[in-house]
């Protein structure tokens, strides 16, 4: 079709006694075309309307220079790039989405980044929305970043990601990877890059800092406030995005971040590992069939024979208050079926939908009455990192023949995922 | 006199109109606050390469240098104006204004258009950039020197007000951000400064019958001027349009003194002074700056909601003035109804009751009455008395509950905080049964003075009623 094969070319446009001159472009509208005025803006038509279309001038890609220069007064560190609005930028010129997955597109746009650090290495696994991804995406990432940690020649790595499931991948990382020799640091952005109030000019310059730095854990690291001030780092198990927008969505739920980062400095806040020489090795061990189920009032608990008959190992619910489900006094009680699906071999575990807080079993007779079914109450643990630490767990034959074992392991405290004393 | 044909005088303006709606991008209020701000927001903003790759030379010049830019927020701002929420649908009803004022200037109207972002990073928008959609083209406005072209109309959101700076920081207060600006550019048409101040006065004539904002601040006029063998100025910042005439003056004899020379003026923006003088602002903006707003969908505008606008569309004053006349009412209250802001109003009650001027006198000379009895403002007495106790004031009245003389008293009631419902059941002591008592009184005991009458009628009525208003109704009945 003529309209496409000329999009990015300088046009005239004939629609009946109208022409029109602009660069053409393609349009989020079904059967319409957008022309970029020579004010800048963009105006659309039918594409049915055209009478006839000229060519005036062609477009010409120019090369562009890297004004990226190593430097040897900075510290190496590895880029994985994986996609998420961090790494996407808009061509209004072809339509759809560029990705920028190299230093030097990097560089284009947030230049502070490499104030303080040289990008040695860069992985692309895949270019994905968090939302596309699952566990298969973890262990590829996972991978990549153990043979990084195991470079004697990079001092950290920095994950870019989308931010909707960015909790998850920061929870799997950090059952995967166990105790990390190296800062491993997980970014995203709120804001798109185009924009010069993108709140990833922060994020990645505290990333920078947080990756040369001598905490060894896998962390999150973004805004703290709605101000372009200091990032926190945060503990990967205890990380989770509760607001759809702002720049500060992740907040640390049920334990303290592990430093205040600025762009310039890192203050610690709380226990980190540090830095050290320890090889590590990836274990992603995962079993794909498990769920996480938030139950809500009046829910048919039926459900949970869905989850038994699909072959389901394991289940993570996501309980109300201190951690109860309709019991027997409910007009659809979950007790009776919650005893028949573990005695079945279904995996229940416990979280609260609550977020914040710890469960607690025994404080109503409610309570008692559920865990007299055999459900296994996970403390303070987000549902979203149970979730993972549930697939993580049931993923190791070793451990998944006993309901005794699994119950041992999901509340032995791997990384952080349950904090003892709660503070606030 | 310097000859503004010979020398190739072009000049065209672009007008900045605030619309009196809610905020384009956001269901905020566009109030403007003059107290403590609720809460500082610090940010920092960097220039990045517009889609072409560029940077703009305009942006690049703005661009801070590190700067913290502090924003003032308020109850009467959201998320929307701190960048931390994506803008909301446009607001309908700017639009509707936008394509009243693009009808009546002549103008066609784009069915289709992408809102734009264009790249700003002095801080002035939280974002980065300025929300911008050209909705209409090619009109034109009639002056005495023939038709003046409108190239294009935009709907675009006002950025923040600046407050105050230092070398670190700038200071912007977000209560203006996001306020809905309807920006016409006429075309190089206009032929000297004199014509150029005619087509100013023109359009804000249009716009003025347009629901826009009023007073300081809520219309910003820039001018585009060159002559022959120069490059196009923009002058910015007029803090008085009278001063324009002098302005262009003096910009055409700072373009010949390039001209004359054989050289060109650079192409740039200027920011006029209070003495007509202008000085160097910044580089002129390119189209690199703009790229498309991808939170939004394209901008469509129906044939039906043209139309709509079509059979709607406001009247000029002077068509307004005209109408109100011969509704029978006097030059001054026309005036005053105009002024006041209260056509709205009026029109709405006009076309419920009818009785022009039983409602311009409860719009505009009964609240004026009252304030001035009670020692109150104005303000405050249209405070108690809203349009809905207006309303069910001139249905009583319609329905023959009250008499259309009892209306004042009903009204005294309700603002002393007598519910209108109750106020409009007069009991013996209203106003009504004390004109019917004065007359039989002073049927009963003709011929006596007014002050003689005076004493008895105070005597009587103790109280609810004043001196002024029993003389008046002596007088009344003397006559």
């Amino acid at each position: 079709m003529e309209i496409e094969d000329n999009f990015g070319n300088l046009v005239e446009v004939e629609m009946g006694k109208e022409v029109y001159e602009g660069i053409l472009l393609p349009s989020p509208k079904v059967g319409t075309f957008l022309l970029k005025l020579e004010n800048g803006y963009d105006i659309g038509f039918n594409k049915k309307d055209v009478l006839k279309l000229r060519v005036l001038k062609k477009v010409t890609e120019g090369k562009k220079e890297s004004a990226l220069r190593p430097s040897g007064d900075k510290l190496d560190v590895a880029m994985i790039i994986t996609g998420g609005t961090i790494a996407a930028r808009l061509n209004p010129q072809k339509g759809g989405v560029d990705w920028l997955t190299s230093p030097d597109m990097l560089f284009r746009f947030y230049p502070e980044f490499f104030k303080n650090v040289n990008v040695k290495k860069v992985e692309v696994p895949f270019m994905k929305a968090s939302e596309d991804m699952d566990y298969k995406d973890w262990q590829k990432i996972a991978k990549v970043t153990a043979d990084l940690l195991n470079d004697p020649s990079i001092n950290g790595i920095i994950i870019t990601h989308g931010t909707d499931f960015l909790h998850y991948t920061s929870a799997a990382l950090s059952f995967f990877l166990g105790n990390v020799n190296k800062p491993v640091v997980l970014t995203y952005s709120q804001r798109s890059v185009d924009r010069g109030s993108s709140d990833a000019n922060l994020n990645l310059q505290a990333s920078a800092l947080a990756a040369i730095s001598e905490i060894a854990e896998v962390m999150l690291v973004g805004h703290a406030t709605t101000d372009d001030d200091f990032c926190y780092a945060m503990p990967g198990t205890k990380v989770r995005k509760l607001h759809t927008s702002r720049r500060d969505a992740f907040k640390v739920v049920n334990a303290e971040p592990y430093a205040r980062i600025f762009s310039d400095k890192i203050q610690s806040l709380s226990h980190y590992h540090i830095r050290n020489k320890n090889k590590v090795e990836a274990d992603t061990k995962f079993e794909e069939k498990v769920a996480l189920v938030q139950v809500y009032p009046g829910q048919d608990p039926n459900v949970l024979d869905y989850y038994l008959n699909e072959g389901y190992k394991g289940i993570v619910l996501e309980l109300s208050g201190l951690g109860h489900a309709p019991t027997s006094r409910a007009r659809k009680g979950w007790t009776k079926k919650l005893a028949e699906v573990q005695k079945k071999g279904l995996i229940v575990c416990a979280a609260p939908q609550t977020i914040y807080g710890r469960l607690d079993p025994f404080v109503y007779t409610n309570g008692r009455e559920l865990l007299e079914t055999g459900m296994i109450y996970l403390e303070d643990m987000l549902p979203e990192t149970a979730y993972v630490k549930l697939g993580w767990v049931l993923g190791h034959k070793e451990w998944a023949s006993s309901k005794d074992k699994i119950k041992e392991k999901m509340l032995e405290n791997f990384a952080g995922e349950i904090n003892k004393r709660l503070i606030e | 006199m310097v000859n503004y044909d010979e020398i190739g005088f072009k000049a065209g303006l672009e007008i900045h109109q605030q619309l009196d709606t809610h905020k384009l991008f956001c269901e905020c209020p566009s109030v403007l606050r003059t107290d403590e701000p609720a809460r500082i927001i610090k940010r920092r903003l960097h220039v990045v390469a517009g889609e072409s790759g560029e940077i703009d030379e305009a942006a690049k010049f703005q661009a801070g240098g590190g700067k913290d830019y502090l924003y003032q927020a308020y109850d009467t701002t959201c998320l929307v104006e701190i960048d931390e929420e994506p803008p909301h649908e446009i607001n309908k009803e700017a639009l509707k204004v936008a394509l009243e004022i693009a009808l009546l200037m002549n103008c066609k109207i784009f069915p289709l258009s992408q809102i734009m972002r264009k790249t700003i990073v002095n801080g002035s928008v939280t974002s980065g950039f300025q929300r911008t959609v050209t909705i209409a083209r090619d009109g034109f406005i009639e002056t005495a020197e023939g038709k003046v072209g409108i190239d294009s109309i935009y709907l675009e959101e006002d950025s923040a007000r600046p407050m105050g700076k230092n070398d670190q920081e700038v200071v912007y207060r977000l209560d203006r951000l996001g306020i809905p600006l309807v920006e016409i550019s006429t075309r190089p048409d206009l032929k000297s400064p004199s014509h150029v101040k005619e087509a100013a006065l023109k359009i804000g004539d249009i716009l003025r019958s347009t629901k826009v904002r009023r007073g300081i601040g809520t219309i910003r006029q820039d001018l585009n001027v060159s002559i022959k063998g120069s490059n196009r100025v923009e002058i910015k910042g007029f803090q008085d349009p009278r001063i324009m005439e002098k302005c262009l003056e003096l910009e055409v004899e700072r373009q010949r003194s390039f001209t004359e020379k054989g050289k060109k003026n650079p192409a740039e923006v200027r920011n006029a002074l209070p003495d007509g003088e202008t000085e160097f602002l910044r580089p002129m903006p390119g189209a690199a700056r703009m790229y498309p707003e991808t939170d939004l969908p394209l901008l469509e505008i129906s044939r039906d909601f043209i139309n709509e606008v079509k059979k709607n569309l406001p009247k000029l004053k002077s068509e307004i003035e005209e109408e109100l006349k011969n509704h029978g009412l006097s030059d001054e209250m026309v005036k005053m109804i105009l002024k006041s802001g209260k056509l709205e109003d009026y029109k709405e009650l006009y076309e419920v009751y009818g009785n022009p001027l039983l409602i311009s006198k409860l719009l505009i000379t009964f609240p004026k009455e009252l304030a001035r009895k009670n020692g109150k403002s104005v303000e405050r007495v249209e405070k108690v008395i809203s349009k809905d106790t207006l309303a069910f004031m001139l249905e009583s009245v319609y329905r023959e509950k009250i008499q259309e003389k009892d209306v004042k008293v009903v009204l005294e009631k309700v603002f002393s905080g007598v519910p209108v419902k109750e106020a409009v059941k007069l009991d013996k002591k209203d106003f009504a049964d004390v004109e019917e008592k004065i007359m039989n009184l002073m049927k009963d005991k003709p011929g006596l003075s007014p002050n003689a009458y005076m004493g008895l009628i105070m005597r009587e009525f103790k109280g609810s009623i004043t001196g002024e208003e029993a003389m008046g109704i002596i007088r009344k009945f003397l006559k």
